[in-house]
């Protein structure tokens, strides 16, 4: 079973002088329990992806055109306001970049957690909120009671955070999207974060979109990979093998830009030449004019995504 | 919560007292006596006995002072151009209109440009939008006595149906009342429609949609809510602009308001009246912001707590 199919998911915005596209034919199944990690740049497309997947995007002005984009069964293309928001929470949830403007500032954190969960599921508000405090205790809050009263302004960062993540699975949802989780956060609160959303993982068993421009945090909570370069997918393989062994020249020199792989002191390595411009894409594979290995083939004509083995598969002429 | 309503208190005890020297000093340097009309001339000594009569003839500061000392004993002395009474007994006497026109005038006009103001926001840049916001800018540039004309020209002269001016009969506050609530309306509109989309494009507006609630609950519990901030801090003064009368409206369907003393009353170097009238309406704006303020810091936690990070 897939809980989560999007085929040929193509996004794009309108503008004065033009058409950006963000996403532009990204296929993607996540299985049950499957943990996902997408890298990109900005502007790669990774978070409109799956802000696609949800439906959340304005529309208009965004237009989502796909072969398929199911999420537990639902056809998210076609499901009207009320099927959308019986998903959203429920079968999806999401927890976003920003904890300090994620929140309403006018209500209190236990009155929004407990509105998401009587939103779902048939409780008292009395049972809500034990559950919400149960849930603010289970993401490793030490005064529950305490943060429920609270309002947003009230809080740090990395608390709002962790009573995001306690809302987001308040409704024990079967997949979680992290729309870069912790690039807001002080460096010492991510790793606590990182953990326990994998460890949260873990426990309910749920699957887990990671989307992230840093490529630590994906080795530390992902089983694969998914790289995303101009709003199409250049690769995907085992989190391990992206590290040991990549494949795709924008791979190849994402990990060669990665900072600290060999001890001492050295120039920072960076990958020539400027993110495509969205409005304006390169023509065939979007990396043409920054790989070392193009030729006039890779200008003319974008490569086709395939398969290169049992769990890898790439985009990329030189990978035939 | 109650050191700052104290200081509150004390900032428009300030207000008053400084706007009450430049307005009475204003008043003064402009040339001219209440008995230096052209039309009823009196000769100097009739004019120097009068002015003797009503302390005219003493140093400013202490006409300044008499006069100040009576407000604070809710004397604000007997206007000039009708002795027969109080200014107290003249406001009694020409507010209760002037109020009612406008009171009524508010809340029809706010509750109407709310509505008009959350349909242009919600239905952004469809023909809803566009056309609430050509009425609500309408209704602002029109001026008042314009559209006091044309609702009398339609209801009264060519439809018959509602009485043309005059105030005996609650008949004849209706078109005055339209006339009165297009400012509101209108104002109403453009702030709800701005602080709306305002609210709408926050984050957190798409994380209480990916939370799964219903559009409903997003509108009206948190959007609302969010906007709703800034506009309570505007609803006051509006009203207690508006319901010390309107000239034009008060001319237009010759209602017997307060409007018209507000001209009268410098035209005639009416100083008791222009004092009164000028003080009580500043009085009336500090009471309102202030107020305003508390109902603000009532629903917003980020100042009723503080910031305690």
């Amino acid at each position: 079973m897939t809980l989560l199919n999007i085929e040929n998911l193509t996004v794009s915005f309108p503008q004065h002088d033009g058409v950006v596209q963000a996403v532009r034919g990204v296929s993607l199944r996540v299985s049950p329990g499957e943990s996902i990690g997408i890298v990109g740049e900005s502007g790669s497309g990774k978070s409109v992806t799956c802000m696609a997947a949800l439906r959340l995007l304005r529309e208009p002005p965004s237009r989502i055109v796909a072969d398929r984009l199911e999420l537990g069964g639902v056809d998210m293309l076609r499901a009207g306001r009320t099927q959308l928001a019986a998903v959203r929470g429920r079968i999806a949830a999401m927890v976003f970049q920003d904890p300090m403007t994620a929140f309403d500032p006018v209500f209190t954190i236990g009155h929004q957690i407990v509105e998401t969960i009587r939103a779902h599921r048939d409780l008292s508000k009395s049972a809500a909120t034990t559950e919400a405090a149960a849930l603010l205790a289970r993401v490793e809050i030490k005064t529950p009671d305490a943060i429920l009263n609270s309002y947003p302004h009230q809080l740090s960062g990395g608390m709002l955070q962790r009573a995001m993540i306690a809302m987001a699975l308040s409704c024990r949802p079967q997949i979680l999207f992290a729309d870069e989780p912790t690039t807001a956060l002080d460096v010492t609160i991510q790793a606590q974060i990182l953990h326990l959303i994998k460890q949260l993982q873990a426990e309910l068993g749920m699957a887990l979109i990671m989307v992230t421009h840093d490529l630590g945090v994906v080795a530390e909570t992902v089983d694969r990979v998914v790289v995303m370069y101009g709003g199409r997918v250049m690769e995907t393989a085992p989190v391990q093998d992206i590290f040991d062994a990549p494949l795709h020249p924008y791979t190849q020199a994402l990990m060669a830009s990665m900072p600290g792989r060999t001890p001492g002191k050295q120039r920072l390595i960076e990958i020539a030449g400027a993110s495509p411009n969205p409005a304006n894409p390169p023509t065939g594979c979007p990396f043409h004019p920054r790989c070392a290995v193009a030729d006039a083939q890779c200008a003319a004509e974008a490569p086709a995504f395939r398969a290169l083995s049992e769990s890898r598969a790439a985009a990329c002429w030189r990978l035939a | 919560m109650i050191r700052y309503i104290l200081g509150r208190l004390a900032s428009i005890a300030l207000t008053f007292t400084v706007v009450s020297i430049i307005v009475f000093l204003m008043m003064h340097a402009v040339p001219g006596g209440p008995f230096d009309g052209n039309d009823m001339p009196v000769n100097d000594a009739v004019k120097a006995k009068l002015n003797a009569s009503l302390g005219l003839d003493q140093p400013l500061y202490v006409q300044y002072f008499k006069y100040m000392w009576g407000v604070l004993h809710f004397d604000f002395g007997v206007p000039f151009q009708s002795p027969g009474e109080t200014v107290l007994q003249l406001l009694g006497r020409a507010w209760p209109p002037s109020l009612i026109l406008g009171g009524a005038g508010v809340l029809i006009g706010a509750p109407l440009g709310i509505l008009l103001g959350m349909a242009a926001a919600l239905r952004r840049n469809t023909w809803i939008d566009y056309l609430a916001s050509a009425f609500a800018t309408l209704g602002l540039t029109i001026p008042v006595f314009v559209i006091s004309m044309a609702l009398i020209m339609v209801f009264a002269v060519w439809l018959n149906w509602l009485p043309a001016s005059g105030w005996g009969k609650p008949r004849s506050w209706i078109l005055p009342i339209i006339a009165y609530a297009a400012i509101p309306m209108a104002t109403y509109a453009r702030y709800t429609r701005s602080a709306m989309l305002d609210v709408l494009t926050k984050p957190f507006v798409t994380v209480l949609r990916a939370k799964g609630l219903s559009e409903r609950r997003i509108i009206f519990q948190h959007v609302l809510r969010n906007a709703a901030l800034p506009m309570v801090t505007v609803f006051l003064p509006m009203f207690i602009g508006t319901a010390t009368g309107s000239i034009f409206v008060e001319a237009m369907f010759r209602v017997p308001g307060l409007g018209a003393y507000f001209v009268s009353s410098i035209e005639l170097r009416d100083y008791s009246l222009e004092m009164a009238l000028i003080l009580m309406i500043t009085m009336m704006f500090c009471v309102a912001y202030l107020i305003s303020d508390i109902i603000y810091a009532l629903l917003n936690p980020r100042i009723r707590f503080g910031d305690r990070k």
